[in-house]
C-alpha cells in the first residue's frame, strides 16, 4: 500500500493558462498519487476549474506539461482524456433526461450483438455489476427525468467508471446534495479508492476536505498556495491559505450611521429551480445608512435569496417586510416603485436585453413616468437627454446611446445596469455580484458609488462571492452557508482566517 | 431599437446585387435579354397610373401581413399562422358584409373590419395561451391552425354561409360594406390607406409608446425570445406581452383578409387562396422587423410582383421568377454569419461606428 | 348505421395510400426533431422532388431515372437547408419557410419555362412507377388487401420497423436522440452532434424526395402546382403527435390518412361534412401537445421544508 501511494497518477508541471485579461493558472505544479483522495480547494476564481478543464482536455494550457501514470501526454480533447482513464463529473450534470440510467451510462459505447444492434440486457447487467462493485445504488432502468439529484450524480460517476476511468475528477460534487446524500457519496468515494481508483475532489468546503481526503492542495489567484497531507494540517491553516491576505482592499469610507430599518426578513425559506430548499429560514435586517454584506461561496442560496427579495422567485415561507409592509406578493415593478432596486448577478440575460439599444435598457425602470413618457406616449427627446445624462454620470464608454447594449464591454454593460438602478434613488439597493467581470478601474468606481448611496442615507444589501469586496465595502457582513447564516461579523474586527472558517460552514 | 447598422445595409445591398446577378444569369440561360426584361419590369411596376395603382393594390395585404409578423416576432413569438387569421378574418368580414343590412357606409365598413380583426385575433388566442401556459411551441400550433383555417372556411362557405346553389361562395357583400375602388381601371381601394395607416400606427405604438416598449422588451430579434428574463426582472409581465402581441398580430392578419374581401373580391368563395401570410414573414425579415421597413419592402415586393405580371404577359418569362429572387434574397439576408463575418473588415467597423454616431 | 358502410377494404387501401406521403415526411421530421432540428422546410423539399421527378421521367422515359432525380432534388434542397442553418447561421424556421416559398415559385417557374404550362403538367411519355403485385398473395383473400400498391406504400411499413430498430436499438439511434435532448451529454460521449444533425436532415431530404415522387409518379403521373398541398407540414405535425418516435409517427400518419380517406369518402354523400372529419386529427394533435406541455410544467416537485434542520 505504501509503495503504491508513491506512484503518481497525475503530475502537472508549470501549467500556465490565461484568458483575455486574466491569468487563470500561473505555473501551477500539482501532483496526485495513485489511489488517494486528493482535495483541491480554493475560492471562486482561484483557478481550480481551469486546471481540471486542462486535465480533461476541455481547455489547452499555454505552457507546461501533464503526465499521467508517469508518461508525458498531450490531452487536446476530451476523448484523449477518457482514453487515458480520466473521468470527470461536472457540477452541471450532462445527462439525457428521457434516457434511463443505463442508456446514459452506455451512451456512445453501448455493447452490441453480432448483428450490430445494441444489447440492452448486457448493458443493464454491466451497469448493475459496476454499480454493485462500488456500492453505487442506481436502478439501470430509472429515467433521469424521475431521478433525484443524488442518483443523477451517481449515474454520472458510473458513466466514468463504465468508460474504465481510473482517475475521477469530481467538481464540487456536494454542492447540490443534501447532507444524507453527501454521506452516501463519501462512502462511494471510499469504496472507489478501495478498488484502486484515484479521486480528485474539488471543493471549497473545508469540513469535507478534512473528512474525506488523504492530501489537499490549496489554490488562490491561479497559484498553488500549499500542498499537505490532510492529517498534518488543520481547517484553520487551510482557511488561511485559501483566503490568504491580511489586508483587505481599502475603500475610503466613514463609519456607518444606521437609522431606520428598511428591510426586514423573517424566517424566509425559498426553493430553487430544482425544487430543493435553497434558503433555510434566514432572518436579517438592513437599515438606512448602512451597507449590509452577504459573504459566502457561490451556490449557498444567495441567488435564490436575492431573487426572492427582488420578486423574481416565490417564497415558500416567512416574511419580507419593506419599510414595515409585507411585499411578498408585490411584483418587481411594485417593489421598485416602493424604493427597492436590484442589480442582478446575471447581467447579460437578466439585467439587460442585449438586443436592445443602450437607451432602451436605461429606461427600463422609468419609461412609464414623466418626463420620459406622458399618457403612454414616450418622449424620445427627454429619453435621449436622460440616457445621455446617465451615460455621462456613470461614465458608460460608448459612441452613443443608440447602439446595442450587447456591443459594450462587460464593465460598461454593468455600468448600464448600475446607472438604471441607481437613477431611481432607491431606499434600498440590492447589488448582487456587482463587479463580476468588471475590470479593476471600474470596480473601484462601483464601490465608491455604493458607499455614496449609503452616505446619502440609503440602504445597500451587497451580495458577493468576492470576500475582499464584501469585507472592504460592507459595514456588517453575514456569512451564508448552505442557505443559512453562519455568523454576522463586523468586517473591521474579524480576521481572514475566521472568515474562511465561517465560509466553510464552521462556527466559532 | 438599434438603427440600421452599416453592415446590415451592406448585406442587404450585396444581397440585392447578387440576386440581380442570379436573375441576369437565369434570364440569359433561358434565352432572354436581361436589360430588356428589366425595362419591362420597371414599366409594369411604375409606368402609368394603372400600373402604379395595381402595384399599390398588390402591396395592400403584404403591408398588413408583414406588420403582423413584425409585431409577433418582436414580442418573441414565432407566429407562422397569420395566413390562418387571414382566412377567418376574410370569411367573417364577408359574413358581416351581407348580414347587417341597416347600417350606413362608414358604420358598416367599420363593423366588418372590426369583426374581421376580432376573429383574426381570437384565432391566435389558443396558440398564445398554449405557448404561455403549457409551453407548446407556437410554431407547431400555428401551422396546425393554418390547416384548420382552410378546412373551416371551406366548410363554412359550403355550409352555413353558402349563398349560391351553383358555387360554394358567400353572398356578395352589400354596397355599404364595400371599400371604395377609386379608378375604373384598377382594383386599388381604400384598403391601401388602411394598410399604410396600420403600418404607421404599428410604428408609433411599437416605438413611441410605453406599451410598445413593454412588448419589445420581451423579444426583439430574429429568433423567438419569449420568455425574456429581462422583462420579468423589470416587472413587465412578459406573459401578457406575448399574448397581447399574438392577438394584435392575429387581428392585423384578420384585417389583411378583410380588406381583400371588402375591397377586391366582395365575397368569400371556396377557391380563395391566400399566401400573403407566409410571404409577409419574408417581407418583414427584409424590412428588418420594423413596421415601416415592412411597409417599404412590401411596396418593393409588390412592384416586383406587378412588374413580373407585366413581363409574364409581354414575354415568355414566368412571373414566378420574382418569388424565386425574393427567396434567394432571404437566404442571403437571414444568414447571420455573413453579417457577423463582415466585422472582420476594419472599414466595416469604422463605417458602423460612423453611422451610429450620426443617429445619436 | 349505414355510415359504417364506408369502412371496407377499399377504404383501408385508400388509408394506406393517403398516409404514405405523410408518413414518409413524418419519419424525416421525427428524425430531425429527435436530433434537435425543427425542419419546416420539408414541404419545399417534397415539392421540388415531385416536379423534378416528373421532368426527369418525361425527358428520359424511365421511371427509375425520374425517381432518382426526384430523390436527388429532395436531397439537394435538404443540403441547401443545412448549409443555411448550420453553416451560415440562419434561423432554422426561417430557412425552412424560405425554402417552402422558394419551391412553390421554383417549380411553377420551371413548369412554365420547360413545358410552357400553367397549373399542371401531364403527358403520356411520363413513365410512372408501377404497383407491385405480391405473387404469394395471389388468389388469397389478402390479395385484395395488401397486393398491388406502389413501392412507397410498402416502404413506409419497412421504414417504420427499420427506424424503430435504429431509434431504440443502435448506437446511431441513441446518438441522434442524445444530440437532440442534451448536446453536451452527447459531445461528452464523443458524439459529433453537428454530424448527427446533418445526417437527419439529409435523411429527411431522401424521404421527402421519395414522398415527392410518390405524389407525382406513383398512382398518378402528373405534376400540379403546389401538389404537396401542405403534406410537408402535416408530416411535421404527425411527428409531433407521435412524440417524434418511428411507431408513434407511423400511427399518427395512419390517423391522418384515415381522416383523409374518410373525408374523401364522405364527400357529398352523407350529412356529415368531410371537412369536419378532416379537422379531427388536428384537434387531437393539439390535445396531445397540451398534455405534453402540462406534464413538463408540473415536473418540478418541491422538497418539503424541514424546520427541524
Amino acid at each position: 500500500m505504501n509503495k503504491k501511494q508513491k506512484e503518481l497518477a497525475i503530475e502537472v508541471k508549470g501549467i500556465t493558462k490565461s484568458y483575455p485579461g486574466v491569468v487563470a493558472n500561473k505555473s501551477v505544479d500539482f501532483t496526485v498519487n495513485k489511489g488517494e483522495i486528493h482535495a483541491l480547494v480554493g475560492e471562486n476564481g482561484a483557478g481550480k476549474s481551469t486546471l481540471m478543464k486542462i486535465l480533461y482536455g476541455i481547455e489547452q494550457a499555454d505552457e507546461g506539461e501533464v503526465s499521467v501514470n508517469g508518461n508525458v501526454v498531450q490531452i487536446n480533447k476530451v476523448d484523449a482524456a477518457i482514453k487515458l482513464g480520466i473521468g470527470m463529473v461536472h457540477q452541471e450534470f450532462h445527462l439525457v433526461p428521457s434516457f434511463t440510467a443505463a442508456e446514459n451510462i452506455g451512451l456512445g459505447e453501448e455493447p452490441r450483438n453480432s448483428n450490430g444492434l445494441i444489447n440492452w440486457d448486457k448493458l443493464n447487467k454491466d451497469v448493475s455489476e459496476i454499480a454493485e462493485k462500488y456500492g453505487l445504488d442506481v436502478d439501470p432502468n430509472l429515467r433521469m427525468i424521475d431521478a433525484s439529484v443524488g442518483i443523477q450524480q451517481r449515474t454520472e460517476i458510473l458513466k466514468t467508471l463504465y468508460r474504465n476511468a481510473d482517475i475521477l475528477i469530481l467538481d464540487e460534487p456536494t454542492a447540490v446534495l443534501t447532507p444524507q446524500e453527501t454521506d452516501e457519496l463519501f462512502q462511494v468515494i471510499r469504496s472507489l479508492v478501495d478498488e484502486g481508483k484515484t479521486v480528485i475532489f474539488i471543493t471549497h468546503k473545508l469540513r469535507e476536505v478534512m473528512e474525506i481526503s488523504d492530501r489537499v492542495t490549496v489554490m488562490r489567484d491561479g497559484e498553488v498556495q500549499g500542498v499537505s497531507e490532510t492529517k498534518k494540517t488543520s481547517v484553520k491553516e487551510l482557511a488561511n491559505l485559501m483566503v490568504g491576505r491580511e489586508v483587505f482592499l481599502q475603500v475610503k469610507k466613514e463609519k456607518s450611521k444606521p437609522t431606520d430599518v428598511v428591510l426586514e426578513v423573517k424566517d424566509l425559506w425559498v426553493h430553487d429551480a430544482r425544487g430543493l430548499v435553497a434558503v433555510k429560514g434566514v432572518n436579517f435586517e438592513v437599515a438606512k445608512g448602512e451597507i449590509v454584506g452577504i459573504a459566502g461561496v457561490d451556490g449557498n442560496g444567495q441567488t435564490e435569496l436575492v431573487e426572492a427579495l427582488a420578486g423574481l422567485r416565490d417564497t415558500s415561507r416567512g416574511e419580507i417586510l419593506f419599510e414595515g409592509k409585507n411585499i411578498e406578493k408585490n411584483s418587481p415593478r411594485q417593489r421598485r416603485r416602493e424604493g427597492l432596486a436590484h442589480i442582478p448577478e446575471d447581467r447579460s440575460n437578466t439585467g439587460l436585453n442585449v438586443r436592445l439599444a443602450i437607451w432602451e435598457n436605461l429606461i427600463g425602470t422609468s419609461y412609464f413616468r414623466s418626463p420620459l413618457s406622458r399618457g403612454g406616449i414616450v418622449s424620445m427627446k427627454n429619453i435621449l437627454r436622460h440616457s445621455n445624462e446617465l451615460r455621462e454620470t456613470f461614465d458608460i464608454r460608448s459612441p452613443g446611446v443608440t447602439i446595442r447594449a450587447g456591443s459594450l464591454s462587460g464593465g460598461n454593460q454593468q455600468k448600464v445596469v448600475v446607472a438604471r438602478e441607481l437613477s431611481e434613488e432607491p431606499a434600498l439597493t440590492i447589488a448582487s455580484q456587482p463587479t463580476r467581470g468588471v475590470d479593476i478601474g471600474n470596480i473601484e468606481a462601483i464601490h465608491e458609488q455604493i458607499v455614496e448611496i449609503r452616505d446619502s442615507g440609503k440602504a445597500v444589501l451587497l451580495i458577493s462571492a468576492e470576500l475582499d469586496e464584501v469585507m472592504s465595502v460592507a459595514d456588517r457582513v453575514g456569512v451564508i452557508y448552505e442557505g443559512e447564516f453562519v455568523e454576522w461579523v463586523d468586517p473591521s474586527k474579524v480576521n481572514q482566517e475566521q472568515m474562511g472558517l465561517y465560509m466553510a460552514g464552521i462556527k466559532g | 431599437m438599434e438603427k440600421f447598422s452599416f453592415k446590415d445595409i451592406l448585406v442587404l445591398i450585396a444581397g440585392l446585387f447578387i440576386t440581380a446577378g442570379v436573375a441576369y444569369a437565369i434570364l440569359t440561360v433561358t434565352g432572354f435579354i436581361p436589360t430588356d426584361i428589366a425595362k419591362l419590369f420597371y414599366e409594369g411596376a411604375f409606368v402609368g397610373q394603372r400600373n402604379i395603382l395595381n402595384t399599390l393594390n398588390i402591396a395592400t395585404p403584404y403591408i398588413l401581413t408583414s406588420v403582423a409578423t413584425v409585431i409577433s416576432f418582436r414580442v418573441g413569438m414565432f407566429n407562422i399562422g397569420i395566413n390562418g387569421s387571414m382566412y377567418v378574418g376574410a370569411l367573417y368580414a364577408a359574413w358581416a358584409g351581407y348580414r347587417f343590412t341597416t347600417l350606413g357606409h362608414l358604420s358598416h365598413v367599420s363593423l366588418c373590419i372590426f369583426i374581421g380583426m376580432l376573429v383574426g385575433a381570437l384565432w391566435m388566442l389558443m396558440p398564445a395561451l398554449l405557448r404561455v401556459y403549457a409551453g407548446v411551441s407556437e410554431i407547431i400550433s400555428t401551422i396546425i391552425l393554418n390547416f384548420v383555417a382552410v378546412l373551416f372556411v371551406s366548410y363554412m362557405c359550403n355550409g352555413p354561409f353558402r349563398a349560391a346553389p351553383i358555387a360554394p361562395t358567400t353572398a356578395r357583400i352589400l354596397e355599404t360594406a364595400e371599400l371604395k375602388q377609386y379608378f375604373p381601371n384598377s382594383e386599388f381601394h381604400t384598403g391601401f390607406f388602411i394598410a399604410v395607416f396600420v403600418a404607421f400606427a404599428a410604428y408609433f405604438v411599437l416605438n413611441k409608446t410605453t406599451f410598445g416598449y413593454e412588448l419589445r422588451s420581451g423579444g426583439d430579434g430574429l429568433v423567438g425570445f419569449y420568455p425574456s428574463r429581462y422583462s420579468s426582472y423589470l416587472g413587465i409581465p412578459s406573459d401578457r406581452s406575448a399574448i397581447t402581441g399574438m392577438l394584435i398580430s392575429g387581428a392585423i392578419g384578420g384585417l389583411a383578409g378583410a380588406v381583400i374581401v371588402l375591397g377586391n373580391t366582395r365575397n368569400f368563395y371556396q377557391e380563395m387562396a391566400f399566401n400573403q401570410g407566409f410571404d409577409g414573414i419574408l417581407i418583414a425579415i427584409i424590412g428588418k422587423l420594423e413596421p415601416l421597413g415592412g411597409l417599404i419592402s412590401s411596396l418593393f415586393y409588390a412592384a416586383l410582383k406587378n412588374g413580373g405580371l407585366f413581363v409574364d404577359y409581354k414575354t415568355e418569362v414566368s412571373r414566378e421568377i420574382v418569388v424565386i429572387l425574393m427567396s434567394i434574397l432571404i437566404f442571403f439576408v437571414s444568414a447571420q454569419k455573413i453579417v457577423s463575418s463582415l466585422e472582420r473588415f476594419e472599414f466595416v467597423k469604422k463605417l458602423d461606428k460612423f453611422f451610429s454616431r450620426k443617429v445619436k | 348505421m349505414e355510415w359504417l358502410e364506408v369502412f371496407d377494404i377499399s377504404l383501408f387501401r385508400s388509408v394506406l395510400r393517403s398516409m404514405t406521403p405523410i408518413a414518409l415526411i413524418g419519419f424525416g421530421a421525427a428524425m430531425c426533431s429527435a436530433s434537435g432540428v425543427l425542419n419546416i422546410g420539408l414541404e419545399g423539399k417534397m415539392l421540388n422532388a415531385a416536379f423534378i421527378g416528373v421532368a426527369a421521367s418525361y425527358y428520359s422515359g424511365s421511371a427509375l431515372t425520374g425517381f432518382i432525380a426526384g430523390v436527388s432534388a429532395g436531397v439537394l434542397t435538404a443540403i441547401l437547408f443545412g448549409v443555411l442553418s448550420f453553416n451560415l447561421g440562419a434561423d432554422e424556421v426561417l430557412a425552412g419557410l424560405a425554402i417552402n416559398i422558394f419551391a412553390i415559385a421554383f417549380t411553377r417557374y420551371l413548369l412554365e419555362t420547360l413545358f410552357d404550362r400553367r397549373g399542371f403538367f401531364s403527358d403520356p411519355s411520363i413513365q410512372g412507377i408501377d404497383p407491385i403485385e405480391i405473387e404469394f398473395l395471389k388468389d388469397t383473400r389478402f390479395e385484395l388487401i395488401f397486393s398491388g400498391f406502389t413501392p412507397s406504400v410498402y416502404l413506409v411499413f419497412f421504414l417504420a420497423i427499420l427506424l424503430y430498430f435504429v431509434y431504440y436499438k443502435t448506437r446511431l439511434g441513441t446518438a441522434i436522440r442524445a444530440t437532440g435532448e442534451n448536446p453536451e451529454a452527447a459531445e461528452d460521449a464523443g458524439i459529433n452532434t453537428l454530424r448527427m444533425k446533418w445526417l437527419t436532415v439529409i435523411f429527411s431530404g431522401v424521404l421527402a424526395g421519395i414522398g415527392g415522387t410518390f405524389l407525382s409518379l406513383e398512382n398518378m403521373t402528373l405534376f400540379t402546382e403546389g401538389m404537396s398541398a401542405g403534406k410537408g407540414y402535416i408530416g411535421l405535425v404527425a411527428s409531433s403527435f407521435g412524440f417524434n418516435t418511428p411507431l408513434g409517427t407511423f400511427g399518427a400518419s395512419g390517423f391522418f390518412g384515415l381522416g383523409d380517406a374518410i373525408g374523401i369518402r364522405l364527400q357529398g354523400v352523407y350529412e356529415l361534412d368531410s371537412r369536419l372529419v378532416l379537422m379531427i386529427p388536428y384537434a387531437l394533435t393539439v390535445v396531445v401537445l397540451i398534455l405534453i406541455g402540462v406534464r413538463q410544467r408540473y415536473r418540478v416537485r418541491r422538497v418539503p421544508i424541514d424546520i427541524s434542520e
